[in-house]
């Protein structure tokens, strides 16, 4: 199995009913690499979004008739905070890691994780690009299943209903997501604003 | 400046390359770039395909194996008619005041 098949999982599941063997077995007659990696992660998110704009463009327009069909991110919000909490786990650990080492200076922590982190510092920016933009995507996809936005123009009005909905799974993912996310934004704040350049 | 060429509409170049005939996933890759020079995406031409399917400009035809072929419909003949006869004028006003230069 191609290494890029797992991505096909992250596109919307009617859709890759319809459509994911295809793209499966296309894969298997294209080369591995970083650009086709990205393109079939930028088809995804740009499905999901066009799903979400099909959605919600009709209620901007018309009230009543039939009920629009749900989200398949809806459907699956436990899916969805799977996948965040995946998304997230790499940048989770990274603070973790870094914060019984620094912060609480652990005893022999600092040493064994250095080796880590040396491999870190010299990784391609990219890396560092995930590790940062991780914990705001994970919310975003976290998020989406437990919000509800319903436009509609009532007797001439626009109307703005916006219904949110708890699911466990996806708030705790949330926590960790504003947790990670605002230790690390406070970090390199605190770097940026307070240690000389190097 | 943001590249608007016919090259930067996905959509457009599988309408062009259906209009040569049925091709399923890859030989529409092989095509576009072959007549275009553009390298698409499986990611880019899946979305895209579905897009045009969804408004009826292309259908799919019965599997080949493990290969689905598609083909354009009388709408997306016309469409696709419609797209390149207007870059056709644009073009040829283009290149003629480019010219008079």
């Amino acid at each position: 199995m191609k290494p890029m098949r797992p991505i096909l999982r992250l596109y919307p599941s009617a859709w890759r009913r319809r459509y994911g063997e295809e793209l499966a077995d296309l894969l298997d007659e294209l080369p591995d690499d970083r650009g086709t990696t990205l393109d079939l992660l930028r088809g995804a998110l740009t499905l999901h979004v066009r799903a979400l704009i099909d959605r919600l463009a009709p209620r901007l327009v018309s009230a009543g008739g039939p009920p629009m069909p749900t989200h398949p991110l809806q459907r699956h919000p436990t899916a969805t905070a799977l996948v965040a909490a995946l998304l997230v786990a790499p940048t989770a650990m990274f603070v973790l890691v870094s914060f019984l080492a620094y912060q609480l200076e652990l005893p022999g922590w600092a040493a064994a994780v250095a080796p880590f982190m040396d491999g870190l510092g010299q990784a391609p920016r990219m890396v560092d690009l995930f590790l940062l933009a991780a914990p705001l995507l994970a919310f975003l996809i976290a998020a989406l299943p437990l919000v509800g936005l319903r436009l509609e123009r009532v007797d001439g009005e626009l109307r703005i209903t916006l219904a949110l909905r708890a699911r466990v799974l996806n708030l705790i993912v949330l926590a960790l997501c504003v947790l990670v996310g605002g230790f690390l934004a406070s970090h390199l704040l605190v770097e940026f604003l307070f240690e000389a350049p190097r | 400046m943001p590249d608007r060429s016919p090259g930067s509409d996905p959509g457009l170049l599988l309408l062009i390359s259906l209009s040569g005939g049925p091709k399923h996933g890859h030989a529409m890759l092989l095509d576009v770039a072959s007549f275009a020079g553009v390298r698409l995406g499986p990611g880019t031409l899946y979305g895209a395909l579905s897009r045009l399917e969804e408004d009826g400009l292309v259908e799919a035809l019965p599997p080949e194996g493990r290969r689905r072929p598609y083909r354009l419909t009388d709408s997306g003949l016309a469409a696709v008619r419609g797209r390149l006869t207007g870059l056709s004028a644009a073009v040829s006003v283009g290149l003629a005041r480019v010219g008079n230069r």
